[in-house]
């Protein structure tokens, strides 16, 4: 997992974004522990309290699950809510880089010509679908 | 998550310092939790060092009044002292001294030393008790200063620029030995920085300051979510008569402009795409860096 410290994006959301992509590539499976708080801290060298930030919004949205001084596990149905999650920020990801293409004055044509290319190169690295 | 305990780890209210007729900090205020990092950042000459001098109760104030860890600093500056570890921009060690004679001595002055923690940390930065003091490089100075700090193990941990002129690798190690720190629980950490990555990393909340006042003091992610650039495209060269609330910083060109708003909502938003001057509106997420640098920007083109 690496870090972008010079992001928009807080630091907290960068984590629970990884965590949340690696549910559901498969990373991290079912009934499995995450590592804890300290760990990825120093790991990382982040604040933990940034950690735990994002280890809460992951278990709001139900991907994971507590157990009273064990730590936090994967959820069974964790897997399916990632991917929805994950296809949110895909969306977004998406609108962003239509918008640098309207904004450059590209034709909707164009852009989907310049998605199909990238997807297409996305699968030789990746070996299709997951 | 971090709970507003009773009692702050820093709380000053006012705090004010003037050299000669040059108003260093002017009133400011601060509110510090305690077990959170606070970075706090502003251009050289803003009042930084001055503020956590005030503190530290090496210079006095001028006007207001600060407690640490609950002591009150005008009335037992030398309890704050000992009870805050504290690493100066500027090492003040004991140059014609050995590294083991300059531990041995800090051991002296200090009630609680925790030895092993000062061997172990030796050990790690690979330093030498025998080199003198004056053959140290920058950043062996800096990592004996970090454990002198360390090693009376204090509830709270004052860094003043602790990082500036190291290399990359020397910075890393030295942040690691203080998050490590931090990792143990309850203790407080307060740096003064340039490095804007490092402030994303570490700390929990984050201070501007410029000129000796804070402009602004909060959650990093807080502040992170909630500034944005909004960039409009203008009909003619002229802004809407009302612009909203929290415009820190406005840039303008032709018929562009972009206004840096804090507490950017889809109101504000709204607000300015009804505007019957603006065509487009376009709404802009930014880093840390930039953020820091339109507050200041704003500052200075506002006078």
């Amino acid at each position: 997992m690496s870090i972008n410290s010079n992001s928009h994006v807080p630091i907290f959301r960068q984590i629970a974004e990884h965590i949340r992509t690696g549910i559901s590539a498969g990373i991290y499976q079912p009934d499995e522990m995450l590592p804890s708080l300290r760990a990825l801290a120093l790991e990382l060298v982040v604040n933990p309290n940034t950690i735990q930030r994002a280890y809460e919004e992951l278990e709001r949205e139900g991907l994971v699950y507590s157990r009273r001084g064990l730590g936090l596990f994967v959820a069974r149905q964790a897997v399916r809510s990632a991917r929805s999650q994950s296809q949110d920020d895909v969306e977004k990801a998406f609108a962003d880089g239509i918008r640098l293409a309207r904004s450059a004055g590209l034709p909707d044509d164009e852009i989907r010509h310049v998605f199909s290319k990238s997807l297409a190169r996305k699968m030789d690295k990746t070996g299709g679908k997951s | 998550m971090i709970e507003p305990t009773a009692e702050p780890a820093v709380e000053a209210r006012g705090l004010t310092k003037r050299f000669g007729s040059k108003l260093a900090v002017g009133g400011l205020d601060l509110r510090i939790e305690k077990g959170t990092v606070f970075g706090f950042i502003g251009p050289n000459g803003a009042g930084k060092s001055t503020t956590i001098r005030m503190l530290m109760g090496l210079l006095p104030m001028n006007g207001g009044d600060a407690t640490v860890m609950g002591i009150d600093v005008r009335q037992r500056p030398e309890a704050v002292r000992r009870c805050v570890g504290y690493v100066p921009e500027q090492h003040l060690i004991y140059r014609w001294m050995r590294v083991k004679e300059v531990l041995w001595f800090c051991r002296q002055l200090h009630e609680a030393w925790n030895e092993s923690l000062a061997r172990e940390l030796c050990q790690q930065f690979e330093l030498s008790g025998q080199t003198k003091v004056r053959h140290l490089s920058k950043g062996m100075l800096a990592k004996l200063a970090l454990i002198i700090a360390l090693a009376p193990e204090p509830e709270l941990l004052i860094l003043d620029e602790p990082m500036a002129g190291l290399d990359p690798i020397i910075r890393e190690e030295f942040l690691e030995t203080v998050l490590q720190s931090f990792c143990r629980g309850g203790r407080t950490i307060f740096f003064s920085t340039h490095m804007l990555g490092d402030i994303q990393r570490l700390a929990d909340s984050v201070g501007i300051i410029h000129d000796g006042r804070l402009l602004v003091h909060g959650s990093v992610a807080d502040l992170l979510s909630r500034t944005k650039r909004v960039r409009l495209a203008l009909e003619r060269d002229e802004l809407p008569a009302e612009l909203p609330q929290g415009v820190i910083r406005t840039w303008r060109n032709r018929r562009e402009c972009v206004l840096t708003i804090t507490d950017c909502d889809s109101q504000k938003v709204q607000h300015l795409e009804d505007a019957a001057q603006v065509r487009v509106v376009e709404v802009l997420d930014v880093g840390l860096e930039d953020i820091f640098k339109d507050y200041i920007k704003g500052q200075r083109e506002a006078i």
